[in-house]
């Protein structure tokens, strides 16, 4: 092997090796709860819950929904600022690194007071809206990451040319995001997804505060005061998550042509 | 206009919620006007935790940003087979988010004292990590653990950048003479720097946000703001949710300050380079 | 004779409703009908493990056939005093009914009128000193701060405060929370220092600090946040908790590893929680309802089932309403008879020395 290919792997392998490394001890510990013996009972008692596939199934849905109204938010959001509104850069960039640094207690309980059941928008008072007030919330906290994966997706590739390439041959404004900057911000937008569909699989403050069946509360609710069922539990929801990305994976990357 | 939405979007479900928080920041706990919370944040406790969550934010964010662009780097290439990328992003999406608890036990069942592979190395080769001096319960370890979460943040993160660095560029540097290093100063380090520097300063804003793990590993040693930060508002002890506001701000203040010097960064870089 | 067996039958059949009324005499008709209406609870900060939270919800669940919404059973007792604030115009399931704080949440909380008050039947029991005079807020159980020990990691067994000095404990001692925010992690320090032999409050927590500065120095401290699986794994083969959560684990784990609760000779604590209601409770029958289970003979021996001492405890056991099968699974009463039960301004105290001097005796930056 060329000495570059030999170095690539190197760097591949090292990462892919620390990536793995601490789910050797949470597998060893979790094979651990029948005494003596390597066994399964960790694993069969996180699968016998009957609300394991329920609240997955609710956080896998809402992992969908939280994707779709994000990138359906920020790509227009992103490309026109890039176009039309260079100066507010800064200001759009900084107002998606808060959610990284404000607590989410603070933004949950900012929602049930905002919009309780005596607000304009009294979202909490039913099931659908309660669902809808988890949504935006996940959306929130993956603005900082959605719109990062989304930039360095548009710095890559020269929005200017293409869009004024575009108009130019009398696209409208719809036509140019549609179909000239999204098919070509793909990568960045399946990077986007990756990270929200990790962030609402596991997320727990906002579900548990605003009283909905999601995977996060309930892993919360096996793992507390257990000593092998949460072990099991992260190995288990490793798994899930990289299931769940792998689908996305495929269904976002039906249609690429021959780019890698 | 594109930016309607989302800014409508962000306002109601961002800005207002948290707009409490800065009020609270400068009340007291009946509600009366009080620069007494941001005053609280110089005290030598406060003090101490912002530096010491500066400084392993910092560091993590800097370890994660280089390491994660050596392996987005290594992805994007001819050498590399489609499956490998694919499942290495797919590892980085899930990794990326594995924190908290069950990462810091993860942690310490593998690397701890008596951790899995510690024992494996002491007793299959010999070697004893802790003798030699490695300690996960402090800043360092605290900083590898959150090395885990950081690199494939980054490794997303700066992908789609990376990935649109041109084989043709190089190619053509090639053609006009140019060496490894050349191509490498001059176009790549130009182009990427924007969107490494922006996906670092996220990295850092991560780390510097981040409380679970820190507080599940070391809650009891490493003072972090995040930590204390936390207790002002939920605490079963200190509970001075005003203190907590002011210390929020405070956090707030320094990722604003940070975002203004990247972007200082940002122009600088494209002034030079174009 | 027909009439006579008749009316010994509904005799006795009044007879036995007597008795079974005495148990849910606290839980008068007009009460659950209006709970019933209702229709749900909202509880907060319950783990299901915690003093056997989990089987009582569900009995009360089954019992009024309500439904329970149980928030974030990970909060502290701040947490619920915020979630009543950010709650009070919301009516949803997001709004706490009812409250488990620790106690010095209860007068705090009165203050700023964010409690009912309400008193069951049982109220006469309760010792004056752990309830509020009008009702506001209510002891509601207790334990002290014990040695929870792997017994396969550790084969001496340490009996008191001083013997975890000892170099066999090595890398073995870790507390269950952050001495600078956690309740329990303060009691621990505090008793350290009582077993010092130190009679003042501000003598025992500096102490208390010494000791752990020591217990650090030895390297017999790990600064990891103790907890069931730690203990078990082996990173932390002793944790300093309070004993029905160390008795919990006991159970849990199985015998894999096999788990010993130990109470300190000296320096034994108590640390009291106490209930309340919301004034702003969107289901204020339901929460009386809770209440009223919570402090009926049943409710306080199902605590106990959870290793928790009730408030009517020794009422109790003087009556002979506690059951032997479960007063034989608790650890030896003479523990408790030196338990010290620390007054507000004790804790408020100890809790102010050690928040802000743990980092500078004991914390990394000593290193």
């Amino acid at each position: 092997m060329r000495p570059a290919a030999i170095v690539r792997v190197a760097i591949i392998s090292l990462g892919a090796l620390y990536l793995l490394l601490p789910l050797v001890g949470a597998l060893e510990f979790a094979l651990r709860m029948r005494r003596g013996v390597y066994s399964l009972d960790a694993f069969a008692a996180v699968f016998a819950d009957h609300r394991f596939q329920d609240t997955f199934l609710y956080s896998c849905a809402q992992a969908v929904v939280t994707v779709v109204l994000g990138v359906g938010l920020i790509v227009p959001a992103a490309y026109a600022v890039r176009r039309h509104a260079p100066r507010l850069r800064g200001v759009v960039e900084f107002v998606t690194l808060l959610p990284l640094v404000v607590p989410a207690i603070v933004i949950v309980f900012g929602y049930v007071r905002l919009y309780g059941t005596s607000s304009f928008l009294p979202l909490t008072d039913s099931e659908w809206g309660a669902n809808a007030l988890l949504a935006f919330g996940y959306v929130t906290l993956s603005l900082p990451y959605i719109y990062r994966s989304i930039d360095a997706g548009l710095t890559s590739i020269d929005v200017r040319t293409l869009s004024e390439a575009a108009e130019s041959l009398g696209a409208r404004p719809h036509t140019v995001l549609l179909r000239v900057v999204l098919p070509n911000i793909r990568t960045a937008i399946l990077s986007g997804a990756f990270l929200t569909a990790a962030i609402v699989l596991g997320e727990f403050t906002f579900a548990s505060l605003l009283d909905r069946p999601a995977f996060g509360p309930f892993m919360q609710l096996l793992g507390a005061n257990r000593a092998y069922e949460p072990a099991a539990l992260s190995v288990v929801a490793f798994g899930l998550t990289w299931g769940l990305m792998v689908l996305i994976g495929t269904i976002g990357g039906r249609r690429r042509g021959n780019r890698g | 206009m594109g930016l309607a939405p989302f800014a409508a979007f962000a306002v109601l479900f961002l800005v207002l919620p948290t707009a409490g928080l800065f009020v609270g920041a400068f009340q007291d706990a009946n509600g009366n006007f009080t620069l007494a919370n941001i005053a609280g944040l110089a005290t030598p406790v406060v003090a101490n935790a912002f530096r010491e969550s500066i400084i392993i934010s910092g560091a993590s964010a800097l370890l994660g940003a280089v390491g994660g662009l050596a392996v987005a780097m290594a992805l994007v290439g001819p050498g590399s087979p489609r499956v490998l990328r694919a499942t290495m992003l797919t590892l980085s999406g899930v990794a990326s988010n594995f924190a908290g608890v069950p990462l810091a036990f993860a942690f310490l069942a593998t690397m701890g004292r008596v951790g899995v592979v510690t024992i494996i190395l002491r007793e299959a080769l010999g070697i004893d990590i802790y003798a030699a001096g490695f300690n996960l319960l402090g800043a360092t370890g605290l900083t590898l653990v959150y090395f885990y979460f950081q690199l494939p943040l980054m490794v997303l993160l700066i992908m789609p950048a990376v990935d649109g660095l041109k084989r043709e560029w190089s190619e053509a540097s090639a053609m006009l003479g140019a060496t490894a290093w050349q191509h490498a100063w001059r176009i790549t380090v130009p182009i990427l720097f924007p969107s490494f520097a922006g996906a670092t300063l996220l990295l850092f804003a991560n780390a510097f946000g981040a409380v679970a793990t820190a507080y599940a590993l070391t809650g009891s040693f490493i003072n972090l703001v995040t930590i204390v930060l936390y207790s002002e508002i939920r605490g079963e002890v200190l509970h001075d949710p005003n203190l907590g506001y002011a210390l929020a701000f405070g956090m707030v203040a320094i990722t604003g300050v940070c975002n203004l010097i990247y972007l200082r960064m940002r122009a600088f870089a494209e002034r030079r380079f174009r | 004779m027909h009439a006579a067996r008749v009316t010994t039958a509904l005799t006795a059949l009044v007879v036995s409703l007597g008795f079974s009324a005495s148990a849910f005499a606290e839980a008068p008709a007009a009460l659950i009908a209006a709970a019933k209406k209702e229709g749900q609870l909202t509880v907060i900060a319950l783990p299901r493990d915690w003093c056997g939270y989990g089987p009582m919800i569900d009995k009360f669940k089954a019992r009024y056939d309500l439904k329970i919404n149980e928030l974030n059973p990970d909060a502290g007792s701040g947490d619920e005093i915020e979630a009543i604030k950010a709650n009070k115009t919301n009516k949803g399931p997001q709004a706490p009914d009812v409250l488990d704080v620790g106690l010095s949440f209860g007068p705090s909380a009165k203050a700023e009128g964010l409690l009912a008050s309400y008193k069951p039947s049982t109220w006469a029991e309760i010792p004056a000193d752990l309830k509020d005079a009008d009702g506001y807020w209510i002891g509601d159980y207790y334990g002290v701060l014990s040695f929870v020990v792997n017994k396969d990691l550790v084969k001496n067994m340490p009996t008191d405060w001083a013997d975890l000095l000892k170099p066999e404990y090595k890398n073995a001692v870790a507390l269950n929370g952050d001495p600078r925010t956690a309740y329990n992690a303060i009691v621990a320090v505090y008793a350290a220092g009582l077993s010092t032999g130190a009679t003042t409050t501000e003598a025992a927590s500096d102490a208390g600090l010494k000791f752990f500065a020591e217990l650090n120095k030895r390297g017999n401290f790990v600064p990891v946040i103790g907890k069931a699986a730690s203990l078990a794994q082996g990173a932390t083969p002793i944790v300093l908790r309070w004993d029905y959560l160390g008795l919990a684990d006991r159970d849990t784990l199985k015998g894999n590893p096999p788990v010993e609760v130990i109470v300190p000779k000296t320096g034994v604590v108590a640390g009291v929680y106490v209930q309340a209601i919301s004034a702003y409770a969107p289901h204020p029958n339901a929460a009386r309802l809770w209440i009223d289970y919570l402090y009926s003979d049943e409710g306080q021996v199902d605590w106990l089932r959870g290793y928790c001492h009730p408030v009517r405890f020794n009422a109790m056991v003087a009556a002979k309403k506690v059951p032997a099968d479960v007063l034989a699974k608790l650890p030896p009463a003479e523990g408790y008879a030196r338990a010290i039960f620390p007054s507000l301004t004790v804790q408020n105290d100890t809790k102010a020395i050690v928040t802000k001097q743990w980092d500078s005796a004991v914390g990394a930056n000593v290193k």
